[in-house]
């Protein structure tokens, strides 16, 4: 009697997962995305100081106090974003029929080269610095965008005599 | 090692150079550019420029990486020199073009902030 599909052992077998590098990937997306996050956000809220001065008049207390919420907030929403789009995904699965008792499960993108893992792992991060300065230069109009206001509603100083006489 | 790899390895460090170099160059001396646009506020300046230099750096040096992801199949050694001159081409063209931009906007708005403009001042008070 001919085996039936009930007979054979279907259990799939993923080759790949031994091979793939997907979770080398990740241990080096993760560090170098999270790092280029932390130096964005540092270096853009060690300069915000000035502009937080400026659009609360010197205050220094408050100006600090701002800045650091704000920063936080930046982490917190970049990071987030990079955890994100962490997922590499395999490409499409090729199955190539039984082998000893088995489905042989391929897919067209394994990530098992070296040359995959640079090229998935260049993409991704070159995304994702794209994104932060994107975020940095948005960050920066908000900034500006402040000082301007703040300096539009400040009354202006009390005119000196030479001021006043100048004028007219 | 294949060729794509090798010539990944090549582009990104070179290319990554080129451009923290441009980006250090404008730093250098957009400053004294800024400086005339922002009133010799030096304190202000300095952000502003440090902010905009690592802006420079990320989006720069990510657009570079992004490239790197689809290259052809490179089978041969001379298919590899001109796939990699071409790539370094596009590279040198980009980080131009945004140059000149940068040169321009500094100009323009120099130019706009040098218009003599009348100080008016309101003071609901007339001299004694």
């Amino acid at each position: 009697m001919n085996p039936t599909w009930g007979d054979v052992n279907v259990t799939p077998t993923n080759h790949n997962a031994m091979t793939s590098k997907i979770v080398l990937a990740y241990f080096i997306y993760l560090p170098l995305a999270l790092g280029l996050t932390l130096y964005v956000a540092h270096t853009l809220f060690r300069n915000g100081r000035v502009f937080m001065l400026d659009i609360f008049r010197g205050k220094a207390d408050i100006a600090d106090s701002t800045n650091r919420l704000f920063e936080v907030g930046f982490y917190l929403l970049n990071m987030g974003f990079a955890l994100l789009i962490l997922r590499i995904d395999q490409g499409a699965e090729v199955n190539l029929g039984i082998d000893g008792g088995g489905y042989v499960t391929t897919y067209s993108h394994a990530l098992d080269t070296n040359q995959e893992l640079v090229e998935v792992l260049a993409g991704k991060l070159g995304g994702f610095a794209i994104y932060l300065g994107i975020m940095l230069f948005l960050n920066l109009y908000l900034f500006f965008r402040g000082r301007r206001k703040s300096r539009e509603n400040r009354p202006l100083p009390p005119a000196t005599d030479t001021a006043v006489a100048a004028a007219y | 090692m294949n060729l794509n790899l090798l010539s990944y390895l090549l582009f990104f460090p070179a290319m990554l150079a080129i451009a923290v170099w441009t980006a250090q160059v404008s730093h250098r001396h957009g400053r004294v550019w800024m400086l005339r646009i922002f009133d010799n506020e030096a304190a202000f300046v300095d952000a502003v420029n440090n902010v905009l230099l690592v802006g420079c750096y990320v989006v720069n040096a990510g657009y570079i990486a992004l490239v790197v992801g689809r290259w052809e199949l490179i089978t041969s050694l001379p298919q590899m020199l001109a796939t990699l001159t071409t790539h370094v081409a596009t590279i040198l063209f980009l980080l131009a073009w945004l140059h000149y931009q940068n040169i321009a906007v500094l100009l323009i708005w120099s130019r706009a902030r040098s218009r003599p403009r009348p100080i008016i001042r309101i003071t609901g008070q007339r001299p004694g």
